[in-house]
């Protein structure tokens, strides 16, 4: 008897659980998703945003709204979302200036690891490393050969202090030992016409800046910057083939949301990415921009954050690299 | 070649006047009007969020649509700069004015009226320029590096003194003010923030539209209340709803030499539409047949700046459209759009689709012609609004410009600071400071410095940099002549004083 109570307790308490977070997770989205996109209309952020707030809408059977609240390298809308209600209606989409800004800005008006949550890194990027035309630069080790050959002589662009562009040619340096003077450009796409006339020599960029150049060689691609070949230059050896052994920078992106979030409500979150990460459309959707779906679990994204947190603080410590 | 140029404004004009890409552009040039003449919603945001819409459109339509909005607001703009002087779009700063002084003096109808025909002439006369100049000026586009935007830049500035009426020391001291102000903000740079008191909001510097707005809409209506209401001037007499045949005759050199000076800097990335109005400005207050009136109202300065800025902003499809070079953000989300269909904005375009290159071409042209049929009739209307008693218009004219300057940004920073720049604006008008050079100051500054700086980085530090290409000279020598016209009247001036003491 008292055995047989104990057994079915154990059996009803688990099932009993799933009931309630079942009932709960079926409450939780019962009223329109805010997805903020912290930068200006018109970069990948912006797309992959709203590509996403559309298609998370069917799994989650809400609206999720994309709204862009630009400002201070993505600082202002991140701040929004740290400080709004942990209920899992307000979420931050974000590229790696989410773990660079706290490096390099001396006061933060949030706590990144205290007052935000990981909800899934939904995707992943690489940057591809483009050379002006007239070099006689074709691959990575010429690029390396002309620096040290050419002491002094080399520029490369970037959309401004901190940004992945920047500290991955601040990397790319360091790895290589060569010398070359950053110039900073608001955003990439103005770098081009200077790349194009060899004012500046190389640039890591974005995929999606960099198609309507390379597409018909106005600036020459050389390499891309992940761990295997991007699907939109196959042709094209990552950084790593070229023999800078475990040299990767990838322009993910994440979905974050306040810390203290309900872990029932971040996985149903996380569910919905997942769903909507393996639908065809999305994929393609993406994959015009160069983008590709990781969907990692919510574990697995604070892991990666914590590891890339530590990545870029070692470069900007090491490239001593100052922001105020 | 010419033949070839005219069997594609053939081909553009069957895609452009297809019953689905007529209606586009004028869904496009009404809703560009609309955001245009609204302060605060400006074609960037109307194109963000129309973006998911137009995924589904065929890449040709959807493009003749963001056009047909971008150069729709330039439209709008005016229509707000003139009426209750707020310059919607900072390339309608210049229209203010003398376009509101018109206003003020009952003649809002032919201020209207030739901004719409100025804006419309300049439309076509650009549509053609891009049509057979887009190649080689897009050339010209990439000949344009740091230094050689740095010198025009400069050359912009000295202008800018030119620009304001009265006092030079006044008119520098405002374009210096200008640019401290332009300088608040993240240094591209070194990424040091400058001048934002640790406040957040002011990390991207003080916001343009909450600065303008307050400056020139907030301030007056500031002073208006000082008066009487009888004093005030609404417009009690409305007057002729369109310019006369005399005033446009009057006005058509000027529209010329605006849609000139428009076409060639609208080329330029980077502020080429919204230098072409200041120029425009600047070039007519020297060069226009006596008596000038700048200032005071002089329909001139309106016909000018509008025909520029309309100009400017056409050919501002040129780099978009032939290097992938967007000029502004608007034109980034063009891009953007593009490339979600799977077309790479390029030179290849002309060649690989022209049908949707020639048929935006040949759209711009329609749309231009539409928003003429659509404003002209709107011109009564408009000033009907100026009828109301100001009692009414000042809470609506500062509950906008509130509501505007939130939403560019939903800051709540942009409100405070146009609260302290309606106080700054307000003495400005009392000890008789010109705010244009100040606004000048405040947009070429950051860009300047921006180039400036990056110049010299490439060139290791070397200022000779800027005397190492043709354009840079140029410009630098321009610059130099200008500010030897300014300077001459003040020192002859001096020797006068000097002579009768």
């Amino acid at each position: 008897m008292n055995f047989k109570t104990t057994l079915r307790a154990m059996i009803a308490a688990p099932a009993l659980c799933l009931m309630a977070s079942a009932a709960f997770a079926q409450a939780f989205p019962n009223k329109p998703l805010r997805l903020v996109l912290p930068y200006s209309p018109g970069g990948i952020i912006d797309y992959v945003g709203r590509t996403m707030a559309n298609a998370l809408s069917g799994p989650l059977g809400q609206p999720v709204i994309a709204e862009n609240r630009p400002g201070a390298g993505g600082i202002t809308g991140t701040d929004t979302v740290a400080r709004s209600a942990p209920d899992g209606y307000n979420l931050v989409l974000m590229d790696p200036a989410i773990v660079i800004n706290p490096t390099l800005q001396p006061s933060m008006p949030y706590d990144l690891f205290k007052q935000l949550a990981t909800v899934s890194i939904i995707s992943t990027s690489p940057e591809v490393v483009v050379v002006a035309p007239e070099l006689p630069i074709k691959n990575i080790a010429d690029l390396v050969a002309y620096g040290k050959a050419n002491p002094g002589k080399l520029n490369f662009a970037s959309a401004g202090i901190g940004t992945t562009p920047h500290l991955a040619g601040e990397l790319f340096k360091q790895r290589t030992g060569i010398d070359a003077t950053h110039v900073p450009y608001k955003s990439i796409g103005q770098s081009y016409p200077d790349l194009m006339s060899n004012k500046v020599q190389f640039a890591f960029s974005s995929i999606a800046g960099a198609l309507p150049f390379t597409a018909d060689n106005r600036v020459r691609p050389i390499a891309t910057s992940g761990t295997k070949r991007s699907s939109v230059y196959p042709d094209l050896p990552t950084v790593q083939e070229a023999g800078l052994a475990g040299f990767e920078v990838d322009l993910w992106l994440g979905i974050f949301a306040p810390a203290g979030t309900p872990a029932d409500v971040v996985e149903k979150l996380n569910d919905a990415i997942q769903t909507v990460l393996k639908d065809p459309e999305t994929i393609k959707a993406l994959a015009k921009v160069g983008v590709e779906p990781r969907g990692t679990s919510a574990k697995d994204g604070e892991a990666f954050l914590k590891n890339e947190f530590g990545k870029w603080k070692k470069v900007i410590e090491d490239g001593n690299i100052k922001d105020q | 070649m010419f033949f070839d140029v005219f069997s594609n404004i053939g081909l553009g004009l069957t895609v452009a006047a297809s019953l689905q890409n007529l209606a586009y552009c004028s869904i496009g040039a009404l809703l560009g009007t609309l955001v245009g003449v609204l302060p605060g919603i400006g074609p960037v945001t109307t194109v963000a969020m129309l973006l998911p819409i137009s995924f589904t459109l065929e890449p040709t339509s959807a493009l003749i649509m963001m056009a047909g909005i971008y150069y729709g607001a330039q439209y709008g703009g005016s229509t707000t700069a003139i009426l209750i002087n707020i310059p919607g779009e900072p390339s309608s700063v210049v229209t203010s004015l003398d376009g509101h002084q018109m206003a003020r003096q009952g003649r809002a109808g032919p201020a209207l009226g030739i901004a719409a025909i100025g804006s419309f002439f300049a439309g076509c006369v650009a549509t053609f320029v891009i049509a057979f100049g887009a190649p080689p000026l897009a050339k010209l586009a990439l000949q344009f590096g740091p230094a050689e935007y740095f010198s025009l830049m400069l050359c912009g500035l000295v202008a800018a003194i030119v620009l304001a009426r009265g006092s030079v020391i006044k008119a520098i001291a405002m374009v210096v003010l200008g640019l401290l102000f332009g300088l608040a903000g993240s240094d591209v740079n070194s990424g040091i923030r400058r001048f934002t008191f640790g406040i957040q909001g002011l990390a991207d510097g003080i916001e343009f539209v909450a600065l303008s707005m307050a400056i020139y809409g907030v301030s007056e209506v500031a002073v208006n209340l000082e008066k009487k209401e009888e004093e005030v001037a609404t417009v009690g007499v409305v007057g002729s709803l369109l310019p006369t045949m005399a005033e446009l005759k009057y006005c058509t050199p000027s529209i010329l030499r605006g849609t000139v000076l428009g076409s060639i800097l609208g080329v330029l990335p980077g502020g080429g539409a919204l230098l072409a109005a200041f120029a425009a400005y600047t070039l007519e207050k020297k060069v226009a047949k006596a008596p000038r009136n700048f200032g005071h109202g002089d329909i001139r300065g309106v016909a000018a700046p509008e025909s520029a800025n309309n100009a400017g902003a056409q050919t501002s499809f040129i780099p978009m459209l032939t290097l992938g070079i967007p000029s502004n953000p608007t034109m980034a989300l063009m891009i953007g759009a593009l490339m979600v269909h799977g077309i790479t904005p390029g030179p290849r375009v002309m060649t690989d689709r022209p049908d949707l290159f020639w048929g935006v071409v040949a759209s711009m042209w329609i749309g231009n012609l539409m928003l003429v049929v659509l404003n002209l009739p709107m011109v009564g209307i408009w000033v009907k609004l100026l009828r109301l008693p100001y009692r009414m218009m000042f809470p609506m004219i500062v509950g906008f410009c509130c509501i505007g300057a939130y939403t560019i940004n939903t800051n709540i920073t942009d409100i405070w600071v146009m609260a302290f720049f309606t106080v700054f604006g307000y003495f400005c008008l009392k000890l008789d400071c010109e705010p244009a050079p100040l606004i000048l100051g405040f947009i070429l500054g950051p860009m300047m410095e921006e180039n400036l700086r990056r110049a010299l980085l490439i060139s290791r530090g070397d200022p000779g940099v800027f005397l190492q290409s043709p354009i840079s000279i140029a410009f630098l020598v321009a610059a130099a002549g200008l500010l030897l016209i300014v300077a001459a009247p003040a020192i002859r001036a001096k020797r006068e004083e000097a002579l009768a003491e």
